[in-house]
């Protein structure tokens, strides 16, 4: 054989054993059901890596600390057949750091078992997602500069207000505004991370920083403020593989009985986080 | 993931969806590519000459612009045109429009390569050219307008050209500063639903249809340019031209 060809022949071979070991990873991973789990003998979770109380990444340790942390521990818990103490001293859950725009896609392609991630219910993610009954009610929060002028929400008139993407701020202010017939008409940004969003704010290129209370608490500092409105009450839930119903009947059944117990007003109590 | 991407309902909003994001995005990054390339391509002629002149003050100018810019992230200095740059400039509060920092970003970045590839251009003519056209009384504009860059053209065209492709692409990092281009409207549309698949997929092409025909357009002048065999004819005419001065 001339040694041209046999060049080119082992090229087309090397690409189509990557194109089959692709494809046999996609299809390993999105089978992965609770026997799946147990036989991998871990959990693999997406945490939020960056929300005080919530899930956020000790910078000594590297653990991942906070309410949605514990919640992961009790979940895997219960797929394992263990307690939620035995799943945290054992280090049966493998935290992902996620952010808005990773946590959907890694649920999907099956890199994580399930998000717990300030993640909000809505229909239309619902359609895509599996999502638990809510775990905790939170709801939207706008932040300025102290030296803005902005003290109420009409002020916000004509300002640019930063949101993060795939966030619902957005929604929920249009929704105050026309349920209160307010006259504001702010423009609105998006920024794919909330330290961009922080960053923007401080150096005065938005006029306002509007996410989930639960992620702006961690961003308020000595030169900002909150402006004095609660609206857009937004519950947050474990989202999860839709094709992977068994697991998902699992999560939502613990979460459901967790909430009745109250052992999820324990947790939240636990991490410091006001039960309402 | 497969799944995913064979659903029609996804196709369905992602079509629904071009109106409202994808227009005005492609609108901002064709505005911006063409614009910033216009610039780098200036920034980058003024600079490419001026490190082939024989002051060692325009050469130390180009060096340090070309050693700054191609050193740097071009997303680092998107970022601080953003940021830092209206607080320099004096004004609290004061911002600069997207559109113009997509312009700076892209051409003072792409500024610095084009002024490399033309250094190299020119200095690849020999050294005999350029005497004999001062054997001949050229000046130095002269000799660059009538000896030197007819030839340069036929050697910096493809490198050329993959600056001006290079430089499309990065528009997308106007969506680090919430930009309003296209990977700005992609992110929004494929977080905002979930459909990345798609998202992604439409923007793709969507950068592939102001790349092709460039590229194209690159490839036609390249082999044009070598068609002709310049250096006769414009000396003609250029003979012509003095003639009637």
């Amino acid at each position: 054989m001339k040694k041209r060809n046999w060049k080119k022949m082992t090229a087309a071979a090397a690409i189509l054993a990557m194109t089959a070991m692709t494809l046999g990873a996609c299809g390993g991973s999105s089978a992965s059901g609770v026997e799946a789990i147990k036989e991998r003998g871990v959990v693999k979770v997406g945490v939020k890596a960056d929300v005080p109380k919530f899930s956020l990444q000790n910078t000594a340790t590297g653990e991942y600390e906070g309410f949605e942390d514990d919640l992961a521990y009790a979940i895997a818990g219960k797929i394992l057949g263990i307690s939620m103490e035995e799943a945290k001293e054992q280090d049966k859950v493998e935290f992902q750091a996620v952010n808005a725009k990773t946590r959907g896609p890694l649920v999907e392609n099956g890199e994580v078992d399930y998000v717990i991630a300030t993640f909000t219910i809505t229909p239309e993610r619902q359609e895509t997602y599996n999502f638990s009954p809510a775990y905790y009610t939170d709801a939207v929060g706008i932040l300025v500069n102290n030296d803005s002028g902005i003290d109420t929400i009409e002020d916000l008139d004509g300002k640019i207000i930063g949101v993060a993407q795939s966030s619902t701020s957005k929604e929920e202010f249009e929704n105050y505004k026309e349920e209160n017939g307010l006259a504001v008409e702010p423009t609105f940004q998006e920024f794919a991370t909330y330290p961009e969003l922080a960053q923007a704010l401080a150096a005065k290129q938005i006029d306002a920083f509007s996410v989930d209370r639960a992620i702006l608490e961690g961003y308020k500092n000595d030169s900002n403020k909150f402006l004095d409105v609660r609206y857009g009450e937004q519950e947050y839930g474990v989202c999860s593989n839709k094709e992977n119903t068994e697991l998902a009947e699992l999560i939502n059944s613990t979460v459901q009985e967790m909430l009745d117990n109250g052992e999820m007003t324990a947790l939240m109590e636990a991490n410091g986080l006001t039960v309402e | 993931m497969l799944n995913g991407l064979m659903n029609g309902n996804r196709w369905q909003a992602l079509f629904e969806a071009i109106p409202e994001y994808y227009i005005p995005g492609f609108l901002m990054t064709l505005r911006t590519a063409v614009c910033g390339l216009l610039l780098a391509l200036v920034l980058g002629m003024i600079f490419g000459m001026f490190s082939t002149t024989r002051s060692r003050i325009l050469k130390a100018l180009s060096r340090v612009y070309v050693e700054f810019f191609q050193n740097t992230p071009l997303a680092l200095q998107v970022v601080f045109y953003y940021s830092c740059l209206p607080i320099l400039l004096g004004g609290t509060g004061m911002r600069i429009p997207k559109f113009i920092l997509g312009l700076m970003g892209v051409g003072i970045y792409h500024g610095a390569y084009i002024a490399e590839v033309i250094r190299t251009g020119i200095e690849a003519i020999p050294a005999g050219q350029s005497e004999a056209a001062k054997s001949q009384g050229f000046s130095y504009l002269q000799t660059m307008r009538y000896i030197i860059m007819p030839q340069t053209i036929k050697i910096i065209m493809p490198p050329l050209a993959n600056q001006a492709l290079n430089l499309v692409k990065n528009t997308s990092v106007l969506a680090m500063v919430a930009g309003m281009d296209l990977m700005y409207f992609t992110d929004s549309f494929g977080s905002s639903t979930g459909y990345f698949a798609q998202a992604y997929f439409c923007s793709a092409l969507m950068y592939f249809i102001i790349c092709y025909p460039l590229a194209r357009l690159a490839r036609y002048l390249e082999i044009r340019s070598m068609r002709q065999p310049v250096a006769k004819v414009k000396l003609e005419k250029m003979m012509g031209d003095s003639i009637n001065v």
